[in-house]
């Protein structure tokens, strides 16, 4: 391996061999065979990786697509991604859609488009606007979800979990509303779980089985089956809450 | 496994006085191992339940640790991973009674003349130093082999996991009038069974003994001051696993 690393640049349609690099940018069609390390990877056309990916910062466009684990620190997504093996990421965001097989690990993780995952979401800090599945369980220091679409997850737990229906100006809310329902299929924005248990959590639109925590709001649109609670309780008149319980 | 003595998440909040918003902390940065995560379902829907012994003992670990230490310091020094680097002085093992010349030789022979050792022969050393009484030479030997046979696999880290305990076994073999002993070595989880013709010299608590290294080497910045009392000091150096985790708490209390 020579001391400076090379920078690659793949425009039209190419492969490459893994290996370290400084900077990879793909704007064309490309693949890289192999385990890749680089500083940057940058992918505005279609892109695949077929081993493990360690790279500091990540930016797709396109539409990438890797086999192996993904190691990063900064991952921006705002086309497509589809990540076959774990991924570790100090900071994630994404407008567009992803699919991650595996566990996903951040600090700070941010999506406002759409995403699923086929096993655990961890981070400090979650925050979703979009629609998401979450095979496993999620759990961040802070979850804040604003209903954009359909989201569902096994379970979740954290410090601060804040659920919230999407804000609209009252004006246009009717209007956008029809069109939200358009786009999202069908217009459910609701989140599906089968328990949440935090310190402070605050609930709309939300149907769980049972809900566990300090101090507990179940806003409108709620369908709760138990609620246990350590410190206080408020059920919103638009919520179902079958059964409360103070520990 | 049998059936082990479990405590509710919610009991374990309540005694603990600690947060959903930590626990879930504390299982995202490893310091909780997820086996430990036992998940039933009860009339009031799923619940998760712990291990009594094992999570209060992990959590006082951790409320007593968690303010010297970066928490993500803290899931090397209490849990899976041991950092094969880290090296334990020798005066230290001499605190903790495990110091034997002897047993230095067999374990470590090539670094006897340094002032300190590997975490992995520390471990080793530890292991032994518990059996020495009860053992013979070749027992010694047996169990250094199975120990050294193991390494690569990752024993370390299945021992702070899995909790393994390490059982030294002797059994009568008679046949046309000639009859022998042999010694057998068996590592495995608690709880293992054997044929009532065979004798448990010894069990060791792996997990106790390597607990005892890292919390060691966790408190190696503190000046060693206030043991005074620790009653492993003029104990017999070759106690029981329980012994061990009293004195270690007792420590971590303060």
């Amino acid at each position: 391996m020579s001391e400076e690393r090379r920078s690659v640049s793949i425009s039209g349609s190419g492969r490459l061999g893994g290996g370290e690099y400084q900077r990879v940018a793909i704007s064309g069609s490309g693949r890289i065979d192999g385990d890749v390390t680089a500083e940057e990877l940058r992918i505005s056309g279609s892109g695949r990786v077929s081993g493990r990916t360690e790279v500091g910062q990540i930016a797709i466009s396109g539409s990438g697509k890797f086999g192996g684990a993904v190691r990063v620190d900064e991952m921006r997504v705002s086309g497509s991604a589809k990540i076959e093996g774990p991924l570790d990421a100090k900071e994630f965001k994404s407008s567009g859609s992803f699919h991650a097989e595996g566990d996903v690990a951040a600090e700070y993780f941010k999506s406002s488009g759409s995403f699923r995952v086929g096993g655990d979401v961890e981070a400090d800090i979650f925050k979703a606007s979009g629609g998401f599945d979450i095979d496993g369980l999620l759990s961040a220091d802070k979850v804040e979800i604003h209903l954009g679409g359909r989201c569902a997850a096994r379970e979740i737990g954290g410090e601060r979990i804040h659920v919230e229906r999407q804000r609209l100006g009252s004006l246009s809310s009717a209007l956008l509303g029809g069109l939200a329902k358009v786009l999202t299929g069908g217009g459910v924005a609701e989140l599906r779980t089968t328990q949440i248990e935090g310190d402070e959590i605050h609930l709309e639109s939300t149907i769980a089985d049972v809900v566990r925590g300090s101090r507990v709001e179940i806003g409108p649109g709620c369908h709760i089956r138990s609620v246990e609670y350590a410190e206080t309780l408020k059920v919103h008149d638009d919520a179902v809450v079958k059964e409360r319980k103070k520990s | 496994m049998d059936e082990e003595k479990l405590i509710s998440k919610k009991e374990v909040l309540e005694k603990m006085g600690i947060s959903y918003g930590q626990l879930y902390r504390w299982k995202r940065k490893g310091l909780i191992p997820e086996i430990w995560f036992v998940r039933r379902s009860t009339f009031t829907g799923q619940e998760t339940f712990f291990p009594r012994d094992k999570i209060i003992e992990r959590i006082e670990r951790i409320k007593a640790m968690k303010d010297e230490h970066p928490l993500d310091d803290l899931a090397e020094l209490i849990t899976t991973q041991v950092n094969a680097k880290l090296r334990v002085a020798l005066a230290k093992l001499e605190r903790l009674g495990w110091l034997d010349d002897d047993l230095l030789r067999t374990c470590c022979p090539a670094d006897a003349s340094d002032e300190a050792v590997s975490i992995w022969q520390a471990f080793v050393l530890g292991v032994l130093s518990r059996l020495r009484r009860a053992a013979r030479d070749e027992e010694i030997d047996l169990v250094r082999r199975t120990l050294e046979g193991e390494r690569g696999a990752g024993l370390l880290d299945r021992v702070s996991e899995n909790g393994l305990n390490l059982y030294l076994l002797r059994k009568r073999v008679a046949s046309g009038g000639i009859s022998a002993q042999i010694s057998l070595v068996a590592l495995t989880e608690e709880g293992a069974v054997f044929d009532p013709e065979i004798e448990v010299v010894t069990t060791v608590d792996l997990s106790t003994v390597l607990q005892r290294i890292k919390l060691d080497l966790a408190r190696s910045d503190e000046a060693p001051s206030g043991e005074a009392p620790d009653g492993d000091g003029n104990g017999t150096p070759t106690g029981e696993g329980d012994a061990g985790r009293e004195s270690d708490e007792r420590e971590v209390k303060r």
